[in-house]
């Protein structure tokens, strides 16, 4: 292949995928199957860990603070602050169990004042006193905005995390301080503040994103117990709709809400409706597991190129196809490069003709993966490959190509 | 199961390089602070703790053993060349108390989180710490300094500690979730494709309701406006029966049945057909038997190709009125349409531009059947379909 065709493939294979991460839409059912749960799936046990381990942190400022009890002009304010902070948290917590992981904005907004005023307290109490004092309290806020990690959006935690660091640093180093090595503590201070509430973030965000992956997988994979071609998901629910548009309109004809003859505009609308219902009943509009499986992957569908004029993946065993869908998913998934593509070639059939009974039907299937490294492939993939098929990879201009030929049982024996 | 072993690990590794990178980044900044350090002791340690930034980069993209192995040592390293590179005599400055603290109690302890899992590393977790803290300690008694940094590592560690642990709890218990949501959903997979197939399978019904969205269409030109209001009202009522999870079918006078017959009367079916050209125009005069039984699969496809012949009829002839023979024998039925119309020329208009290679030749051949086209400008059309019985 010459370096101008495969840039233009390339190119095409590209926008390919720019058109169908555009177009992406899950079935209604899907949709509502998952949405009971989605946000909060798995979120409040996580957050609870992640507040319990910032704890620590809090744990070490509580030790400073009555390791500095000594030092400050009065320590009421900072005393106060603590015990502020400790009711806002076992407040906090209680209450994001009671709510169901999600937290209303009115509770946030509350959580975040209640920081502020920890943070005011504290900073009056230590004030112009002894210069090796530092916050404690202020800095422990970043714990109970830990908390709020999984129920509340990752940038507005952020944000909130943010302010509390800087209001604490111009807290730390305001005060009549020239010794620059008062730095130190100050920075320990700020970092034990900043630290915890976006590395729960961060953890969150991957969090999410594994959740978000594996629902996906799962939804899918309900296509493998599919019969060889179906009608799918999203095409059902389109012919629904324009069964009821249908209806909708002849019921506004016949009740005379529509007057006789038809306005333009309305009669556009019937022709129309009566195009998709003949293209969605006449056509017998059917599909492989395989097509289905890729456009209802929010992962899978811009990534993968499928080209199977014969519908052969629908002859595949339940074995099979578990095996092969898993294999693309991981290909997919499991790399940190930035968006690899998977081609799939399958068939054509090999010889059908005169075959002896029992005899296995055989043809290939063609893999071609770019942006995944041969070294990267992770074990299981190869695992998953080997259940569909034997193969053969081998690795041409950059791009990985894997042959599997495929056995199938010969329809025409069952 | 393998998979959300991998699914757990990644994202402990991916803790581990984001806790590593932020104590480390903090460890430079204190690094910064004019006069904290000797100078030379800041360009050993600089260079290690960007070392330490390497290591903790692969622990986050394989998390394995040989590169937690350095980042332990490297910290530990850290920790004794700060100490005892200090000013005799003095103690430790904060800043060096600092450098302690934090290197021990988050660069080094970032790598819990992976050791969490699995009785091996576990054990090797408890090692580390160990260390650690027996470094920390050494260099706090040696140089009679504050216990701040012990403190800061012992509840570093637990905090990483607890936290990495409670990760790997979390990630199996929300998989096992996701995996029950899959159920449901194939479950529900499952009865959308029924759905889609009942709706797919009433052809009968979505053959009068194109018939009248054809006509509609044609903003009902050439038909009483009454009989399309009689005709939409029936549709629609059709309709909203299949919608409500019946499969109705059209049969005479305005009488629905739910039947999910596996074979029909194709003449009371033949008499709806009549019906509905009656009114929009079209007079249909049946010849020959009216009794014939029909699997049904072929008789929506018999019904709609000869549906769609008497629609041509309607639109294209020019008259009123056709007639439909049918006949059959001990394997075929046959229906032969014919009007008196205009007629055309086959060759010059093209049997596609009817739309009758689509919507006739295709739906039959789908049931075994075939359908022939005879025509000249002038004399009429006729149409023989056949299908097996």
């Amino acid at each position: 292949m010459s370096d101008v065709s495969v840039r233009a493939t390339r190119q095409a294979v590209e926008e390919a995928r720019l058109a169908r991460q555009r177009s992406f839409r899950r079935p209604q059912r899907t949709v509502d199957a998952t949405r009971a749960t989605k946000d909060g799936l798995g979120g409040r046990h996580l957050g609870f860990g992640l507040t319990l381990s910032s704890g620590f942190i809090a744990l070490f400022l509580l030790w400073r603070f009555a390791m500095q009890w000594d030092s400050y002009p009065t320590p009421v304010p900072t005393l106060a602050a603590w015990i502020i902070l400790l009711l806002a948290t076992v407040a906090t917590l209680v209450l994001l169990q009671r709510l169901s992981n999600r937290m209303p904005t009115w509770l946030f907004l509350a959580v975040l004042a209640t920081g502020e005023i920890v943070v005011g307290l504290d900073l009056a109490g230590y004030g112009s006193g002894d210069p090796t004092v530092f916050p404690t309290a202020a800095a422990a806020v970043g714990a109970l905005f830990t908390a709020l990690v999984t129920v509340r959006r990752g940038r507005e935690v952020v944000a909130a995390t943010l302010v509390l660091g800087a209001v604490v640093a111009a807290g730390s180093l305001t005060a009549a301080r020239t010794d620059p090595f008062i730095w130190a503590p100050a920075i320990l201070t700020i970092s034990l503040c900043v630290c915890p509430p976006l590395i729960g973030v961060s953890v969150v965000r991957t969090f999410r994103r594994m959740v978000q992956r594996e629902l996906d997988l799962v939804l899918v994979q309900s296509t493998v117990s599919q019969p060889s071609s179906a009608v799918g998901m999203l095409a059902s629910e389109e012919l629904a709709r324009i069964d009821l548009d249908a209806e909708t309109l002849l019921d506004d004809v016949a009740t005379g809400r529509t007057a006789l003859p038809l306005s333009p505009a309305k009669s556009a609308a019937a022709a129309s409706l009566a195009t998709q219902l003949r293209l969605h009943l006449i056509e017998g509009r059917r599909e492989t597991w395989l097509h289905h499986a890729l456009t209802e992957s929010e992962f899978l569908g811009p990534a993968v190129n499928l080209d199977d004029p014969a519908g052969l993946a629908g002859l595949l065993s339940s074995a099979q196809r578990d095996a092969l869908l898993l294999a693309i998913w991981l290909l997919i998934s499991d790399t940190d490069a930035a968006e690899p593509t998977v081609s799939l070639v399958l068939g054509p059939l090999g010889r059908s003709k005169g075959l002896a009974i029992g005899e296995m039907l055989r043809f290939p299937i063609q893999m071609v993966i770019e942006g995944v490294p041969r070294r990267r492939v992770d074990p299981e993939t190869w695992q998953a490959i080997r259940v569909v098929g034997p193969h053969i990879d081998t690795v041409r201009s950059g791009l990985l190509h894997v042959d599997i030929e495929c056995s199938i049982d010969n329809p025409a024996d069952a | 199961m393998p998979r959300i072993a991998k699914e757990r690990d990644r994202l402990l590794r991916r803790t581990a390089r984001v806790t590593g990178f932020a104590a480390s980044a903090t460890t430079l900044a204190f690094l910064a602070i004019p006069g904290g350090l000797a100078v030379s002791v800041i360009l050993v340690v600089v260079p290690m703790v960007l070392l330490l930034f390497v290591c903790q980069y692969l622990v986050g993209q394989n998390g394995a053993i040989r590169w937690v192995l350095p980042i332990v040592l490297l910290g530990n390293a850290i920790v004794l060349i700060v100490a005892f590179t200090s000013t005799v005599g003095l103690g430790l400055n904060v800043v060096e108390e600092a450098v302690i603290g934090c290197v021990a109690a988050a660069a080094v302890s970032s790598v819990a989180p992976v050791l969490v899992v699995g009785p091996r590393r576990q054990v090797l977790l408890a090692a580390a710490f160990g260390l650690t803290l027996a470094c920390v300690a050494l260099v706090t008694v040696s140089a009679n300094g504050s216990v701040l940094p012990i403190a800061l590592t012992v509840c570093g560690w637990a905090a990483l500690s607890l936290g990495g642990w409670w990760i790997a709890e979390s990630v199996p218990r929300v998989l096992h979730r996701i995996a029950a949501i899959g159920r449901a959903h194939q479950a529900e997979r499952h009865a959308s494709e029924l759905e889609a197939q009942r709706r797919q399978g009433a052809r009968l019904l979505h053959d009068t309701v194109l018939a009248t969205l054809t006509l509609l269409a044609h903003s009902g030109v050439g038909v009483s406006p009454a009989a399309l209001r009689q005709q939409s009202a029936d549709d629609a009522r059709l309709l909203r029966l299949l919608r409500l999870g019946g499969l109705p079918t059209p049969s005479r006078s305005g009488v629905y049945t739910l039947e999910p017959a596996t074979s029909s009367m194709l003449g009371s079916t033949l008499e709806s057909v009549k019906q509905r050209f009656g009114r929009m125009g079209l007079d249909v005069d049946w010849h020959g038997s009216g009794q014939v039984l029909l699997p049904s699969d072929v008789l929506d496809s018999f019904l709609l190709a000869l549906g769609e012949c008497l629609e041509n009829v309607r639109r294209h002839s020019g008259v009123t009125r056709a007639d439909v023979t049918i006949s059959d024998d001990d394997t075929t039925v046959r229906a032969m349409v014919t009007d008196a119309g205009k007629g055309f020329d086959i060759s010059a208009v093209g049997t596609e531009r009817l739309g009758f290679a689509e919507s006739v030749v295709a739906r039959l051949r789908d049931v075994g059947g075939t359908a022939r086209l005879f025509s000249s400008p002038g004399s009429g059309t006729t149409v023989v379909l056949e299908v097996p019985k």
